[in-house]
């Protein structure tokens, strides 16, 4: 199934997620389709598979131009998908499950042997080792994605797109899904691998397009010698790529203070999170009073586990933090002189169903007094939300009401309206507009300016070379290397980010 | 919330699903009433007048009234940090055992001091059994609602053993009750009725934990530990503290319910002294939608149901179950109508105005 998709605009309110995409989707092939969070990848394969209309545009399927009202009408056309979240009934069995997202599959087929035995048979030829009889609860994540993938399958799909797939799973069951899609591509399948990983790339892809806000930058077809090992070279141009230029207003650029002593110094520090496998291991770094230290690295090389230590909300397993001397953990004093902007403000950032004065007065909760002045709350936040430019700026309003740019600037407010001695900023701009980007940054900028010391965590490479005094690059939980930056190398950091030594 | 007093809120979609519960309730209730071959319309006015018809209906609601209330701020207190106990009935009977105990202890103590000390002991023994729940929880994450339904069971096996064993009055001639509460134990009681100062009490400890829970610091951070756990944790609120302390706390209402319920209403530790008072108090809390205020106009309906149950026992002919039934129509029509999928298609174009 050879498919074209040429000049697709997709627009969401203001911003504009498919800006002219032309794509080209062969069969018999994998294509890698690689960018940063928000480049517009998902909302492209989302609209082929009619989950979103488009604006403008056209979509050719083996040279007929095509119209999808719906999933119903993609999958009708041999276009299956496989989302982030499942889609899965975890009371129910393997075997149930298949049966159930089976075409035309009412209730009664439950004693069709003849359907059953050709569902097991499918199952047995791609998943040997997945027994049909287990609830899908008691699954692995990495079966349940193959339990996803079988279900598209079983519907006949001769395209069948990815949407992070690895993103969730253990390298060993990344692996295995490698190799899955080899051989769906060889049975002569299209298959369309979103993905923000170079590893996925490398590991199957036959060819790569990289998108960035909205737009594809670049493709190429890779050669077999290609996969398996992408060259150093190759892999730092497409994380540039990847990371592209933003162009903002320039704003001049701060100079640290030159007092000698560090403000903020990490030695050795080691720290694993149960939760999600993620671990640091031997971090050491200085920041000076004054002075912005970027932190680039691909997504998923534990930058926010790095924000959380430094932030004093973990505890660690070896190693320390001092700030101004004193060591900083969970419970020590010092914690109330570190701003955190977290990543994901709505999870972790805020109480989402609180209102804003409540949620601007968060870190005064236990110096309150038992009766609160709650007249002199809303009148301390309805003059925050007015100079941080909060929208709407009514204290009454619910913090899971706001869009997520003003979500950001409400949690900017309240971290960044003291003197915070040290500033922990995580991923700060994601997600928002040039203009909020830029009101951001100033903030930051502000501060340092003032003596504080800044971390701040970005995908904006070209920003954190113009605005950072130092860009230090994480990679698998490890700091690999430190640059200054008016000197530094957009090669050798993009080197140290793709996890190649030296 | 802070500024949630602020005029600017609006009342449009709790009226229309007052009116839309209230139909569901007559339609069902009608044909459950044609069912057993009565008109609705007599019994339903019937038990109109049972409830709050006269002076004596109405302190026979209030009676009801305040064990419900008790429990249901047992229930509604813990929800305000998500947690949902349905431990009302065990903290009730644990409640009821220790200010007993009390009493045993020291009979004939001055009205002053026993008085205070039977009704602390009511509320220490429910608390216990509301901390046990609570503390479980917060140091090893056991699901409340699973260890206060089973507690419940004990709280009440409990009270028997004591009835049945140790503290039987030998008076009682093989009666399995403990000695008559003396006068000294009891609160006053209102001009010649069966309500008490109990139901003061309930009222009273809604006020208060209404207003505790709106304009106090300790409300704030219970509202943000139901919001975002982690991010309290992270402002230095000690949630696992505040579990065991809510879940305390609700305990010793439920078990001012059972001590009040024992000296004021039955004179003498017996089994049977709840007449399902938790559970109601679970239902009365539901209906009112963990709201501490809500709570006191829902108990009041509730008991005047069960009141008018009795009623009707009396008077009609028909069984009390009658009012058993009635109230879980209520409670069925509460969930058809009430539930969240409903409540977004009233109000659909409210709940979509997201500012962006």
């Amino acid at each position: 199934m050879h498919i074209h998709l040429t000049g697709i605009h997709k627009r969401f309110g203001s911003t504009l997620a498919n800006d002219g995409v032309d794509l080209e989707i062969r069969p018999g092939q994998v294509l890698a389709l690689l960018g940063e969070n928000g480049a517009g990848k998902s909302t492209l394969m989302k609209i082929l598979y009619g989950f979103y209309t488009l604006d403008q545009g056209q979509i050719e399927i083996d040279g007929q131009p095509m119209v999808m009202h719906s999933p119903r009408a993609a999958i009708a056309h041999g276009i299956g998908m496989v989302f982030q979240q499942f889609n899965l009934i975890p009371a129910l069995t393997v075997l149930e499950n298949l049966l159930l997202a089976y075409p035309k599959s009412p209730w009664w087929h439950w004693g069709n042997h003849h359907l059953q035995a050709k569902v097991l048979a499918r199952l047995r030829d791609l998943a040997p080792d997945l027994d049909p009889g287990l609830r899908v609860d008691q699954l692995a994540v990495g079966q349940q994605q193959l339990l996803e993938l079988i279900k598209v399958l079983n519907l006949e799909a001769r395209c069948i797109i990815l949407d992070e797939p690895t993103s969730v799973l253990t390298p060993t069951e990344a692996e295995r899904l490698w190799g899955l899609i080899r051989q769906l591509a060889q049975q002569g399948r299209a298959v369309v691998l979103i993905t923000h990983k170079l590893e996925d790339v490398a590991a199957c892809a036959d060819r790569v397009v990289v998108m960035r806000a909205g737009k594809v930058v670049h493709q190429r077809d890779l050669s077999n010698p290609d996969r398996g090992s992408l060259s150093p070279m190759l892999k730092a141009d497409l994380i540039e790529m990847m990371m592209g230029h933003e162009v903002t207003a320039a704003l001049p650029r701060t100079s640290p203070l030159d007092t000698g002593s560090p403000l903020l110094q990490v030695r050795g520090l080691y720290l694993q999170d149960p939760a999600t496998g993620m671990s640091l291991s031997d971090i050491n770094l200085e920041i000076q009073p004054g002075e912005i230290l970027g932190l680039a690295g691909v997504a998923g090389n534990g930058q926010p586990l790095l924000a959380e230590a430094l932030a004093g909300i973990r505890s660690l397993h070896a190693g320390e933090i001092l700030v101004q001397g004193q060591p900083l953990h969970p419970g020590s004093l010092v914690r109330s002189q570190v701003a955190y902007i977290p990543e994901n403000p709505l999870q972790h950032g805020v109480a989402p169903d609180l209102d804003l004065a409540t949620n601007l007065a968060l870190h005064q909760v236990r110096t309150l007094p038992f009766w609160p002045r709650w007249r002199r709350q809303i009148n301390r936040a309805t003059v925050l939300l007015h100079d941080f430019d909060v929208r709407p700026p009514h204290p009454h309003k619910v913090a899971s009401q706001l869009s997520g740019g003003n979500l950001q600037k409400l949690i900017i407010a309240r971290e960044l309206s003291g003197d915070p001695l040290l500033i922990v900023a995580c991923y700060p701009t994601m997600g928002l507009d040039a203009a909020a980007t830029q009101a951001v940054y100033e903030h930051l900028f502000r501060h340092a300016q003032q003596g504080s010391a800044v971390l701040w965590i970005s995908e904006e490479l070209d920003d954190l070379m113009r605005y950072a005094h130092r860009v230090a690059v994480i990679s698998k939980g490890h700091i690999v290397g430190i640059q200054a930056t008016p000197q530094a190398s957009r090669q050798q950091l993009g080197r140290w980010m793709a996890g190649v030594a030296g | 919330m802070i500024a949630r007093w602020l005029p600017g809120s609006t009342l449009r979609i709790p009226l229309l699903t007052g009116l839309g519960i209230l139909s569901v309730f007559i339609l069902l209730s009608s044909l459950f009433l044609l069912a057993i071959g009565q008109s609705p319309l007599t019994i339903f006015s019937s038990m109109l007048e049972a409830a709050f018809g006269d002076d004596y209906a109405w302190s026979e609601t209030l009676v009801k009234t305040t064990p419900i209330l008790f429990c249901a701020l047992a229930v509604a207190l813990p929800a305000k940090l998500g947690l949902i106990s349905v431990g009302g009935e065990g903290q009730l009977h644990l409640g009821a055992l220790v200010g007993t105990g009390i009493l045993l202890l020291w009979p004939d103590g001055p009205g002053w001091l026993l008085l205070p000390l039977v009704l602390l002991g009511g509320a220490v023994g429910g608390a216990i059994w509301g901390g046990i729940p609570g503390w479980l929880r917060a140091r090893w994450t056991v699901n409340e609602t699973l260890s206060t339904l089973m507690l419940n069971y004990v709280g009440m096996q409990w009270v028997r053993f004591v009835v049945y064993g140790p503290w039987k009055d030998p008076a009682n001639l093989g009666w399995p009750a403990t000695i008559q509460f003396p006068a000294t134990a009891k609160l006053p009681f209102l001009a010649g009725s069966r309500v008490h100062g109990g139901l003061f009490i309930a009222v009273g400890m809604a006020l208060l934990l209404y207003v505790l829970y709106r304009w106090s610091r300790w409300g704030l951070s219970l509202r943000i530990m139901q919001s975002n756990p982690p991010l309290a944790m992270q402002v230095g609120l000690k949630y696992p503290f505040h579990v065991l302390l809510v879940m305390a706390l609700a305990g010793s209402l439920a078990g001012l319910a059972g001590i009040t319920e024992t000296a004021m209403i039955q004179g003498r530790l017996q089994v049977g002294i709840s007449n399902g008072f938790g559970l109601s108090g679970f239902l009365v809390a539901w209906l009112a939608g963990n709201s501490l205020l809500g709570v006191i106009p829902m108990s009041l309906l509730i008991g005047g149901i069960l009141a008018a149950g009795d009623a009707l026992q009396l008077f009609a002919k028909l069984p009390s179950s009658v009012a058993i039934v009635l109230q879980g129509i209520l409670f069925v029509s509460v969930l058809c109508v009430g539930s969240d999928a409903s409540l977004l298609m009233l109000g659909n174009k409210h709940m979509g105005d997201k500012v962006r």
